[in-house]
């Protein structure tokens, strides 16, 4: 395989990974602080959550289930 | 007189149960400001975010003739990192408020290492492109403009990381009083998120 | 004590030793009511400025064919006159100006959320000022205050000038957006709901977020403008991709919503005065009130009605004329509570009061000549036209400005403790009220018979009227002129003022005048809202602020 094929695999395989793990960490983090009150509380809550999509459209993204117009799959 | 030293016993933190009234308002007026800050922030990047997708949808189509294509494994990889550096913040911030000193200046180093791992990945995605800023239709001019500008988030943002790890090891925050590492991680965690929205909308739409 | 306790060790509690010194005290002050002056005066510098190139233009518009301008020359001309006016002048003098001096002692507070926030956002006005200026040495822009590419895309290079001065003034108004609605949220005096709020901080308060949000739009448009100008990018170049339409729809995204920057103050300053010199509480608190926050948000959709002729999709029209109709509703629920807050009242015409009736009828002539322009078909005839410059000048010389000159003659004595000279007032008025409507009443037709604006030389056919505007401009110049010289004679020999010249409710009125520089030696309650002449005032704790006991300053630490 050229070389620029296997950094794109290892690439990949690597968002995998990584991605499922942030993504739980978002998770459990987003779970634990589900009942804190005030705004700024409520931003972390939001931000928490989106950093949770972000994950999994990254992951998604990695097995090209998601891939835009502009992009070299 | 009565006032002045009601001031004064809450300075000192003396022997009164009653919290730090001044502490406590300072605090609220300064997280309402920097959560407005954030929102303006967010209006600079919806203005262009809106131009990008005006171009997009009223002339050439996308991508526009010439353009080069975007490479998806790097930028998911390269998301993650980003991704990643949001938790590791968050985990910083919980030891700092679990009295863990060095262990949330492990995390933070961490959060620091990672956001700047992601803006090299950021420059050899540039390099690997090869195309200019202004000569490259509207590709350049939503892709470099939109990307840079969050770069320059990031990099200000790991500027601040910095400043608040050397004021925690100088002690200007304690474990009861330390808003202005709140402010930060709210700050990170919305870099964060712009890039949810710069990727979704460069990468997979 | 039961006061004291309420607040022990918090901000409120909190007053600091006097700062010394004539650097600390008037140049780099953190007090709010300094700030509030400084952009006073600075507004006032630019509005001579501005004003100035009006003459220019009105001279030059006396002969149709051949002035003392080349056309390039006046394309500049209109061009600094506009943008300084909406940027350097209306804006900063009714938010940094007013909002500062009066808004936080309105509220029960000692100065703002951020005071160190609010000394530099106002230095950055006089720079961005002089930025702005400096393009005049280098070509100054010329496609207008709107700059519309592609001729803001062409020469000049003080255009890119234009885009960073304009900018940087807009930084400016963002921070001291944020400055306000912080201030307002959480540092209103114990018992200030804010149904007991003074209108004018509730015109502060929906005024605020305009400048947060609409003014970063308008940084995204001009860093888009000066980085195709300087790098080529091609944002506005059809040839490359770009869309000349693109740059209309985010300038106006923010410019619509700065005219209401531009008029809520007023309108905010309008309900202290009226009630006050009808002696009469304001009619219809709450829907003035709710009013003001529907035209703010109303206010953000109705943008492309400034881009009927544009070759926007015309499906678009439908919505935009019909949503700007839809503000002209909570304006007109403004005016008739205005009006049916003077009749029946004791009235007093004061200056202010003066001021403050001719902005009814002036103001409702320019939203209903706004109603007509919000019809598509009307636009269409109108649009480019003199019709557009007398409506938005109806508005703002008619509205935003005499509600700022109300202001002015209102809190001067605040500001100085002496009061305005009232004869010269009362000349000043009326020599605006001739003036004004002499210069922009004839642009209504001139419009409509087809004369273009932003034209240095024109069809001989207008000429009359416009030797009939430019001589009308002069008296109204003459108003303002004696205005500033009644503002700076009655420094010296103005009448002394005491606390509450005008009998007024509101809190500023409780201190004396001058204002100390602490504004209130004990935060008051405060328990309903402060027009209702005739009741006692509804305040606990102002005791000793007349008095001469010292206040409780904090030992520095």
């Amino acid at each position: 395989m050229p070389m620029n094929e296997v950094v794109a695999h290892a690439e990949r395989a690597l968002a995998v990974f990584f991605g499922i793990i942030v993504f739980f960490v978002a998770a459990i983090a987003l779970k634990n602080d589900w009942k804190a009150r005030g705004v700024e509380n409520q931003v972390f809550k939001m931000m928490l959550a989106l950093l949770a999509l972000g994950a999994i459209l990254a992951i998604l993204a990695a097995f090209n289930l998601l891939a835009g117009k502009g992009v070299e799959v | 007189m009565a006032v002045a030293s009601v001031t004064q016993a809450g300075i000192i933190g003396g022997h009164h149960a009653e919290p730090d009234q001044l502490y406590v308002e300072t605090r609220e007026l300064r997280v309402q400001g920097f959560l407005l800050f954030m929102v303006s922030d967010l209006v600079l990047f919806s203005s262009f975010i809106f131009a990008y997708l005006y171009l997009r949808s009223s002339g050439q189509g996308w991508p526009p003739p010439g353009a080069p294509k975007l490479d998806l494994a790097l930028a998911a990889i390269n998301s993650v990192v980003l991704f990643g550096s949001g938790a590791t913040m968050h985990f910083a911030l919980e030891n700092w408020k679990h009295e863990k000193f060095m262990k949330f200046a492990g995390w933070i180093v961490a959060t620091i290492c990672l956001g700047a791992l992601f803006l090299s990945g950021q420059i050899i995605e540039y390099a690997k492109l090869a195309v200019g800023w202004g000569t490259s239709g509207i590709f350049g001019t939503a892709f470099f403009t939109l990307t840079g500008m969050h770069g320059f988030h990031v990099f200000c943002g790991i500027i601040y990381l910095t400043i608040l790890l050397l004021q925690c090891v100088h002690g200007k925050y304690t474990f009861q009083k330390y808003t202005g590492l709140t402010l930060g991680t709210l700050y990170w965690h919305f870099v964060d998120v712009i890039w949810v929205v710069l990727f979704s909308i460069f990468y997979l739409l | 004590m039961a006061v004291a306790a309420v607040h022990s060790g918090g901000i409120a509690d909190h007053i600091h030793p006097e700062p010394q010194g004539f650097i600390r005290r008037y140049v780099f002050s953190l007090d709010h009511k300094i700030i509030g002056i400084q952009y006073i005066i600075t507004s006032g510098i630019f509005l001579f400025l501005a004003g100035a190139l009006a003459e220019m233009m009105r001279v030059q518009l006396m002969k149709a064919n051949g002035g003392f301008m080349t056309p390039d020359t006046f394309n500049q001309v209109f061009t600094m006159h506009g943008s300084t006016m909406v940027w350097f002048m209306i804006i900063p003098l009714m938010t940094g100006g007013f909002g500062n001096l009066v808004m936080p002692i309105q509220i029960g507070a000692r100065d703002v959320a951020f005071p160190w926030l609010n000394m530099i956002a106002f230095w950055i006005f006089p720079v961005a000022g002089l930025m702005l200026y400096a393009s005049f040495l280098m070509g100054a822009p010329a496609a207008g205050w709107t700059e519309y590419p592609p001729m803001s895309l062409q020469g000049q290079a003080g255009t890119s000038m234009w885009c960073a001065a304009v900018f940087l003034v807009g930084v400016g108004s963002t921070m001291t957006g944020i400055n306000f609605l912080v201030t307002i949220l959480k540092m209103r005096a114990p018992g200030m709901t804010f149904t007991r709020m003074p209108l004018f901080v509730w015109g502060q308060f929906v005024t605020a977020p305009l400048l947060m949000i609409a003014t970063t739009a308008l940084g995204a448009a001009l860093a888009a403008l000066f980085i195709q100008r300087e790098f080529g990018v091609p944002f506005f170049d059809p040839t490359k991709g770009g869309s000349p339409l693109l740059w209309q729809h985010m300038f106006w995204f923010y410019s619509h919503p700065a005219v209401y920057i531009m008029i809520l103050p007023a309108f905010g300053i309008l309900s202290e005065v009226i009630p006050t010199f009808a002696r009469k509480p304001i009619f219809g608190y709450k829907m003035i009130a709710f009013s003001s926050c529907a035209i703010a948000i109303l206010g953000f959709m109705v943008w492309a009605h400034h881009m009927f002729t544009s070759g926007m999709a015309p499906a678009l029209q439908l919505p935009f004329m019909v949503l700007t109709m839809l503000i002209a509703i909570p304006t007109g629920v403004k005016i008739f509570s205005w009006t049916t807050t003077l009749f029946g009242g004791v009235l007093k015409f004061s200056t202010a009061m003066l001021y403050a009736v001719g902005f009814i009828a002036l103001f409702t002539i320019g939203g209903v000549t706004g109603v007509f322009l919000a019809a598509v078909p009307f636009d269409l005839h109108a649009h480019g036209t003199y019709f557009i410059v007398a409506h938005f000048h109806y508005v703002i010389a008619g509205g935003s400005v005499m509600g700022a000159l109300a202001g002015l003659y209102f809190w001067y004595p605040k500001m100085t403790g002496r009061l305005m000279d009232e004869r010269l007032g009362k000349w000043s008025f009326w020599l605006y009220m001739i003036g004004m409507n002499g210069t922009f009443l004839p642009m209504h037709w001139l419009g409509l018979w087809g004369m273009p604006r932003r034209i240095a030389v024109y069809d001989p056919q207008f000429q009359t009227w416009n030797q009939i505007e430019s001589a009308f401009s002069f008296v109204m110049t003459a108003s303002i002129i004696l205005t500033v010289i009644n503002a700076l004679v009655s420094m010296k020999y103005g009448k002394r003022s005491g606390p509450n010249p005008w009998g007024a409710r509101t809190l500023e009125w409780m201190i004396p005048s001058p204002m100390p520089y602490y504004n209130f030696k004990h935060i008051p309650s405060v328990f309903s809202t402060p027009y209702d002449f005739g009741e006692p005032l509804p305040y606990r704790g102002l005791e000793e602020e007349l008095t001469p006991t010292p206040p409780p300053v904090a030992a520095a630490h």
